[in-house]
Parts: structure tokens; C-alpha cells; sequence
């Protein structure tokens, strides 16, 4: 059987993305349709005056034309405060105060042109540090007012939508029982997700005031909820179609073309109206958050952690998105994959008049990992032992607890980082000639760093599925989980495949339908193959009972002695039955049958709750349903007259639980490894006064094929009793430690300690500068 | 302003009218419904909407249509052969997990195939150089170069 658990089955969709055939949203093309543009806001922080849409609305070919005026409603995830367009003021560059519904994209673009809009500039904000001092300007001056989910904590009368702590043991004995104390300050820029297909959506509105959505939402129930919710109307009256996606990172989810395309098509009742961002809307209108990381640790001489004292400032931009969530996420993860009894974390999100920062891959871990892992390194050396030798002597093992209270089981990290160890270290059989060979001129020195981390998934979440058996015996995963790249439709394909025992040719995979598919929470937080994968086991597992039984009838057995393989059902004594002769065989000659499995999945029974009593979870709980580890390694060349890196080597080991797919795995490793490496050495959004400078491809560059080296990849399988067939997840983890483990290498090669992503070569050079002159200190006491 | 052009498309002539101010992409997506030729950034930077113009690479989006008169062009619809057989590049691509989201595909495979045509053993620097112009950022290339590395032994 080749497609069950463990093969590296090819995925399924990849035949119709090779020829072209997969739609995308900016392929689907309805009757009637119209193409909205969005005019965006020229300045950062600003009052609208006035507003005069006559010429605009008097061009031929314009069906509409409105500002937040004409549809003054707020949406949001966390915080219900992004309005569809501005309403009274704009709160940053590129923010949408207008669009427009045309026959044909030119005209949408000329009406554009014709709308006039007058603004009383604000005095503006943009750094988060400046933003949370007392008297700074306020983004949101009527923030306390806002509606809020409960994981959000405001601090009212500032620009601080969240404020998340934790705290285990005492912060200040443990750093009285340290003998070393380091401090130090990391930051990481705003980056985009850079997925290659931009953001783009349809939206009608039907005679009945139905709503339907056709795009790229990340999370189809979570957006038709948003949607109800922000327009006060009834879920059932909003429908939302998700379909292929080409890349997603996070950057999908909320509204975002939908709010532009939904408001448009209430003023063209009837008519759908598609709205496709280009790529310099893309960069104004999600970002990841920008972070600022005050690191204190102490340590004891002989390298055992025993505190740490954190302190986070997220730059969200102007709207709270994810921001606040993120916040908590990243700040409970914030003190890294050790054993440290006294912890303590103050994370705070902050509004400034930027694009809004979202959630991408990681979740505000990649922000936390480059800060933790780039001061073991300095911590190490300081105490003279190696960065492997202190990360083992302080890793979370079997029972570790974290600083949510809760314990760790399933821990494969310490199998991940003596595999990298191994593997970044090995006897080197290319002589230093060897490796620069190819490498431009240049006075290169050669370096080896290594990081490693571990994440927590979104919890308590939902997945629901139904597998559906038809007449013809082929098999249906009804699913709400969205094909964004990551495989997820193959992963479902292989765990029906293996519980029916049945080839992937007969099985198909729906796409999202919030009229038809039923509830999961959302395509995120590398969650889809623990929970979607164990709703499909179980509704799989479900139509085979119910085959079975129809099977039992037919072949006179009992159910318990059947045995489902190859396609078909076999009786002790060798008679078979396909699914099809099952199907149609029972309700007699010229009718058919149908088999619904259900399956839902919500994670009970969490492991290591021990100490906890017996916790109720709320919404966005600090514990995990599940947690993921990795260890990856870099070597790099530094050449020393440009501060330019070369990457010759990555090694990445990752505990997936079980590699339901390995291909797969390898597949979500190598991109990360590749994302990694751009917001480490290349990636950040460049600023002047609120304006993005760089919001094209040209100025913000990510790898090519000619950047990046070869891969070593080593999957490690420290099973999840409750994952299915022991899964975890892989694609979030994976790209947390690539940026401090290339950072590791740098200093390892050339002895400066970078501590702002990226390791741009001015920056580089500017250091060993610097270091030249005898400044430059690492920022450790003790 | 409108001119009359006429090229050949994927093995046929086509004759039709065109604004003279038109992009290649905005031809054959809209104009001629080929939807597999995408648009990653409207600029020529990321290679998304890469064609071939007499077998050379060519970023769609920012090449005008009036240009093709007289020329032949392959779009991602003509690299299957006509009874829909997948090309050996096709085939490799995706049993070598080359594809995850999908939409960096068409310009990739045509990049590789413009490559191949042109370079039939190519070292690895020649592939990865070959399709520098086309950006993914779900993949990290490796399963990419893999595969076109198979399809030249094939």
C-alpha cells in the first residue's frame, strides 16, 4: 500500500499546478463581475476633512464609489478595531480610505485618480519604545472602548492593546543565586511574508442580503464569523470559499482584499466585485511584527541557567490584527526550550502609525528564538564552554516544566541537537580552500553556529471532518483545512488512505466551504495535522465501522471478523467485497449507498497539567495542545572587507513526532530553512517617516535559487501519544532557530556579535570596524 | 489605440487586436482566458509570469504584446504535449516535490525548460543560475534544482 502513513506520497494537487490548471483567485472570473481598486492614504497619521467622490462617481464605466463613511464597520480578531476604510482618520501610509467598483481595472484606476479627499495631518508615532511613553501620541485615542476577546489586557489611555506576564519561581533570588548576569538587547524588523501570489478576493451580495466570499481567507469559519460579527448580521447569511492558495505564512487570515471586495459589493447589489492587491499593496497591508528583546539571564559558573527576566515590545503597526495574541504566544515562549526555575515575562504590544503587523510563521516565536539562542552563544563563551555543551546541559527533557506551568512530554530535542552537533561538526573532509573556491574574491573566515527551539500550538482549537464513502466506492474528506503549500490535503488523503486501506486515487479532498465543510478553527499554527488529521482518522475510522456493518450484512459475518484492504472487504474464508459492490449491493438492484463518517477533534486529556490542578482553558491558553522541537546549524564565510555572509552549509534536525509524509516534512524544513535565512541576512522593510521605501521585490530582496546552499535534514520521531500516528507539527517551528544559529556562525567566524536582524553586510562591517578600534562590547556583567 | 497582431501561441496562430499599450501577461490571462501565466508582482522581478519568446525567458508583465508579432511564444499550457502528456520536466517536478504552493510553477518550469532546451547538461551552478529570475518562497529550491536535475538524465 503506497499511500498510507510514513510514504512520501507526491502531492496530490501537483499535477494540476504543473499544467497551469490549479485556480487561483485571481483566475475565477464571474458573471457580471466587476474589479475594485483601493485608494490609499498618503499620509501617517491624519484627519479627513473632506471628502468629494462626484468626479470619480461620474466616470464612465464606475459603479461605485465609497469611503469609510459609506460603510463605517470594524472588524478584528483580537480587538474590533480595523475599520473595512478609514472612517475619520487614517493611521498609517497605504491605509485604504476609498475604492472604487469599475467595468474593467483601468477605469477603477482613472476613478481613483478623480477622488478627492482632504486631510489635517497628526503629528505621528513610529517607533513602539517612543509609543509607550507617557504622553506619546495615541494611534487609538478611544482604544479602552474597543471590543475585545479575553486574551486581550489593554492598557488603557496608551498605545498598548496588550499587556502579557508570566511568572514562575523568584526573579530576584535567582539572579542572587547566579554568579554571572547577562543583558542584552535584540531586535528584529518588520519583514513581509512574501508569499509569490498576492492577496486577492471576490465578494457578492445577493438579493437576500447573502454574503459570499470566493479568495484566499486562511481560516474560512474564523472569516465568516469576523465578517458577521463586524456587520452585526447572522453567521448563516455570510458564505466563504476558500481555494488553492499560493502561499500563506500567515498572512492570509482576517480580512484583508475581502473587507475591500465585501463593502464594494453591498453597493452593487447583486454584481461580484473582485479586488487583487498588487505587491506594493501586499507590503502596506500586513507585516510581521517588528520586536525589541531586553534579555536578562543568570547563570551559575558552571553553565546551569537559573534566570531570566524578559521584557518584549511588538511594534503592531496601526490595527492589533494578531498582534495581541502574538504577544502572548511569543511571550510564553519567550525564555526558550530550558530549564530555568525563575522566569519572569513583561510583553507588551504596541500601536504606532506603521502597516499592521500580523501573524507570520512562528507566531512572534522566530523574534524570541533569535534573542535567546544568540545569547547562549555569549553566554557560553564567556563561561569557556561550547554553545553545544551548555544548550545540552540545559534543554527541556521528559517532565521539564515551562514556564506556563505546564510539563513536557514527547521532548526530541535532544536527539535534534546532538544531530545537528553531528552533523554541523563532523570531521571535515573539504579543506577551507575547498569551501571558498567558489566563492567570489574576498578575505573570507569561516564560522559554525548553532540554535535550537521548541513551539506550542494553538489551543484548545476544533477540527471537524466527515470522510464520505460513495456508490462508486470512492472515498470524499470533507474538510475546512486550506491547501496553502504546506500538503496538507495529502497528509488527510494518507490518513484516510491508511484507515480504509485504499489507494490515494480513489480518495479526494474538498476544498473550504463554510456552507458545506464543517468547522475547524483555522489553517494555522502548524495545527492542521494534529487536529485535522485526528478529526479525519476519526471520521475515516467512523465509515469504516459503518461499511463494515453494511459489509457484515452481505457476507453474513460479523463486523469484528472483516478485515478493510486494497479497496475491498475481506471475510475470514478469503470472500471479498469492494466498497462499490458493498455500497450498491445493499439496498438492492439500481440503488446505491452512502457511508457519512464523522469525526471531531479537540484536544482533552492535554498532557502535563499535573501541577495545575485541574486548569479550564480559555481562549488562546498559554498551554499547548502539543509541542514541536528543533535544532538547526549553519557554516558560513564572512568575507571581511564587505561584511558580506555566504551560507555554505545548513543542517536542521526536527522532532515531527512521526513523518506521516517525510518528503513533506523534508519539504517544510527546506522553506523554512529558506525564509530563515532571508529574514537573518537580507530581509527588512526600510522606513522613512511612516513610508515603506521598499515595498517591491527589486528593493526587498528574498533568496534565490543562487543563494541558498545545500540542505541537511534529518527528521526525528519522538512520537505524541495523542497526535495522529504520534504526529506533531512542523512548518511554525521550523523556522525559528535559522536567524540566531546564522548569527552564531558570524561571530563564530569573524567575532562580532550582530544583535538586529538582518546581519546586513554594512552592518557586519561596521562592527568589525569597531572591533578594530577596541569598541564594541557584548553587553554582559558579572 | 488598437493594432492587429499575429504570433504563434502554443503551436497556433493567433490573430487578434490588441491595445497597443497592452502586457504580454495582460494578453494571454485576459484577453485569450490562459490562466496559468501568473502575476507575482506586476514589476519583472519575481518571475511568476515568465513565458518563452522564441524559446528566450521573458517576464510577461512588463513586456509589451505588440511585440510579439511574427514570434512564438510557450506559455505553461503548451509544455504538456497535445494529448496532455506531462513533459519530462513536468513529470520530475512532481515526483521530486518540487511544487508546494503552486504558484511559482508555470514560470519555473519554463525557466527550467528555456534552460534545458538551450543547456541539455547542466551543472548544478547552471540551474541554479538558470532560474535565479524566479522567486519561491515556499520551497528554498532544493526539491526544484532535484528535479530538474532528473529530468536531465531522463
Amino acid at each position: 500500500m503506497s499511500s498510507g502513513i510514513g510514504e512520501s506520497l507526491a502531492r496530490i494537487d501537483a499535477a494540476v499546478k504543473v499544467t497551469g490548471q490549479a485556480c487561483f483567485s485571481a483566475d475565477l472570473s464571474l458573471p457580471g463581475m466587476l474589479y475594485g481598486k483601493v485608494l490609499r492614504s498618503p499620509y501617517a497619521h491624519a484627519r479627513i476633512k473632506a471628502i468629494n467622490l462626484e468626479k470619480a462617481r461620474s466616470l464612465q464605466g464606475v459603479k461605485a464609489v465609497i469611503t469609510g463613511r459609506d460603510f463605517p464597520f470594524l472588524h478584528g480578531e483580537c480587538i474590533l478595531d480595523i475599520p473595512f476604510l478609514a472612517i475619520d482618520k487614517v493611521r498609517f501610509i497605504g491605509e485604504p480610505v476609498a475604492a472604487v467598483a469599475a467595468d474593467n481595472l483601468e477605469t477603477a484606476a482613472r476613478a481613483l485618480e478623480l477622488i478627492e479627499i482632504e486631510y489635517e495631518e497628526l503629528p505621528m508615532v513610529l517607533d513602539p519604545e517612543e509609543a509607550m511613553l507617557p504622553g506619546a501620541v495615541l494611534v487609538h485615542e478611544d482604544m479602552k472602548n474597543y471590543q475585545s476577546i479575553s486574551a486581550v489586557k489593554m492598557v488603557p489611555d496608551t498605545n498598548i492593546c496588550q499587556h502579557f506576564s508570566l511568572s514562575l519561581g523568584d526573579l530576584e533570588e535567582g539572579f542572587r543565586e547566579s554568579d554571572y548576569i547577562f543583558e542584552d538587547r535584540y531586535t528584529s524588523p518588520q519583514i513581509t511574508h512574501g508569499a509569490i501570489e498576492t492577496h486577492g478576493s471576490i465578494a457578492q451580495v445577493d438579493v437576500n442580503g447573502r454574503i459570499t466570499v470566493w479568495g484566499q481567507n486562511d481560516s474560512p469559519h474564523r472569516g465568516r464569523k469576523e465578517i458577521a460579527q463586524a456587520l452585526d448580521i447572522p453567521q448563516a447569511k455570510v458564505r466563504v470559499i476558500t481555494g488553492y492558495v499560493g502561499g500563506n505564512f500567515g498572512g492570509k487570515g482576517g480580512l484583508k482584499p475581502e473587507a475591500i471586495a465585501i463593502a464594494l459589493a453591498h453597493k452593487v447589489p447583486g454584481r461580484p466585485v473582485r479586488v487583487i492587491f498588487s505587491r506594493e499593496e501586499v507590503f502596506l497591508t500586513i507585516t510581521r511584527s517588528g520586536c525589541v528583546v531586553y534579555l536578562k539571564t543568570g547563570v551559575r559558573r558552571d553553565g546551569t541557567l537559573v534566570a531570566r527576566d524578559i521584557r518584549l515590545i511588538w511594534d503592531m503597526g496601526a490595527y492589533a490584527e494578531k498582534g495581541p495574541t502574538i504577544s502572548l504566544h511569543g511571550g510564553s515562549l519567550a525564555a526558550g526550550p530550558y530549564n530555568i526555575p525563575h522566569v519572569q515575562v513583561e510583553s507588551f504590544s504596541v500601536f504606532t502609525n506603521k502597516p499592521m503587523c500580523g501573524a507570520m510563521r512562528g507566531y512572534g516565536l522566530p523574534q524570541v528564538a533569535f534573542a535567546y539562542e544568540a545569547q547562549m552563544d555569549a553566554i557560553a563563551e564567556k563561561l569557556g564552554l561550547d554553545p553545544l555543551e551548555i544548550r545540552m546541559k540545559n534543554i527541556v527533557a521528559e517532565g521539564s516544566k515551562v514556564p506556563t506551568g505546564q510539563r513536557l512530554y514527547a521532548v526530541g530535542l535532544k536527539d535534534c541537537l546532538e544531530s545537528v552537533g553531528k552533523d554541523l561538526y563532523c570531521p571535515d573532509d573539504q579543506s577551507r580552500e575547498e569551501k571558498i573556491k567558489n566563492l567570489p574574491y574576498g578575505r573570507w573566515v569561516l564560522g559554525k553556529g548553532l540554535a535550537c527551539s521548541y513551539k506550542s500550538t494553538k489551543t484548545p482549537t476544533v477540527s471537524a471532518a466527515y470522510v464520505k464513502l460513495d456508490e462508486d466506492g470512492s472515498v470524499s474528506i470533507v474538510t475546512s483545512t486550506v491547501e496553502v503549500g504546506q500538503g496538507s490535503h495529502t497528509i488527510l488523503v494518507q490518513i484516510a488512505a491508511e484507515v480504509l486501506g485504499v489507494e490515494q486515487d480513489q480518495i479526494t479532498v474538498s476544498f473550504a466551504d463554510t456552507d458545506v465543510t464543517p468547522y475547524d478553527t483555522s489553517t494555522t499554527a502548524s495545527r492542521t495535522t494534529f487536529h485535522m488529521g485526528n478529526a479525519v482518522r476519526i471520521a475515516a475510522e467512523d465509515a469504516r465501522q459503518k461499511l463494515l456493518a453494511l459489509a457484515a450484512v452481505l457476507l453474513e459475518s460479523k463486523a469484528e471478523e472483516l478485515v478493510l484492504k486494497e479497496g475491498g472487504v475481506y471475510a475470514p474464508d478469503g470472500r471479498k467485497l469492494s466498497f462499490a459492490q458493498v455500497l450498491r449491493n445493499t439496498y438492492g438492484p439500481g440503488a446505491g449507498a452512502a457511508v457519512l463518517g464523522q469525526g471531531l477533534y479537540t484536544p482533552t486529556n492535554i498532557l502535563g497539567l499535573e501541577d495545575l490542578g485541574d486548569p479550564k482553558l480559555e481562549a488562546f491558553s498559554t498551554l499547548s495542545a502539543f509541542h514541536s522541537y528543533a535544532a538547526q546549524g549553519v557554516e558560513v564565510a564572512v568575507d571581511l572587507e564587505t561584511g558580506n555572509v555566504k551560507v555554505l552549509r545548513m543542517v536542521a534536525a526536527h522532532d515531527v513526532g512521526k513523518a506521516i509524509n517525510p518528503l513533506n516534512c523534508r519539504q517544510q524544513v527546506q522553506g523554512a530553512l529558506s525564509m530563515g535565512f532571508g529574514y537573518g541576512l537580507m530581509e527588512e522593510y526600510l522606513w522613512r517617516n511612516g513610508e515603506v521605501m521598499n515595498a517591491d521585490f527589486l528593493n526587498y530582496t528574498i533568496p534565490t535559487a543562487m543563494d541558498l546552499p545545500p540542505m541537511e535534514i534529518t527528521i526525528v520521531e519522538e512520537a505524541h501519544p495523542h497526535g495522529p500516528y504520534g504526529a506533531k507539527g512542523v512548518g511554525e517551528m521550523a523556522i525559528a532557530p535559522t536567524a540566531p544559529a546564522i548569527a552564531n556562525a558570524v561571530y563564530n567566524a569573524c567575532g562580532v556579535r550582530i544583535k538586529s536582524l538582518p546581519l546586513k553586510p554594512a552592518k557586519i562591517l561596521k562592527a568589525l570596524l569597531e572591533k578594530s578600534k577596541g569598541r564594541g562590547g557584548r553587553g554582559t556583567k558579572g | 489605440m488598437k493594432r492587429k497582431i499575429s504570433f504563434t501561441l502554443n503551436g497556433h496562430t493567433v490573430q487578434t487586436e490588441i491595445d497597443t499599450n497592452l502586457t504580454l501577461l495582460a494578453l494571454l490571462r485576459d484577453q485569450l482566458g490562459l490562466k496559468g501565466t501568473k502575476e507575482g508582482c506586476g514589476m519583472g522581478d519575481c518571475g511568476a509570469c515568465t513565458v518563452l519568446l522564441n524559446g528566450m525567458t521573458v517576464n510577461s508583465c512588463i513586456f509589451p504584446a505588440m511585440e510579439v508579432e511574427g514570434k512564438t511564444v510557450v506559455t505553461i499550457e503548451g509544455v504538456a504535449d497535445k494529448e496532455g502528456n506531462l513533459h519530462p520536466l513536468q513529470k520530475a517536478f512532481v515526483e521530486h516535490g518540487a511544487i508546494q504552493c503552486g504558484y511559482c510553477t508555470p514560470g519555473m518550469v519554463l525557466s527550467a525548460k528555456a534552460l534545458l532546451d538551450e543547456n541539455p547538461h547542466p551543472t548544478e551552478e547552471e540551474i541554479r543560475k538558470g532560474i535565479a529570475g524566479n522567486l519561491c518562497r515556499c520551497t528554498g529550491y532544493v526539491q526544484i534544482v532535484e528535479a530538474i536535475k532528473a529530468a536531465v538524465h531522463d
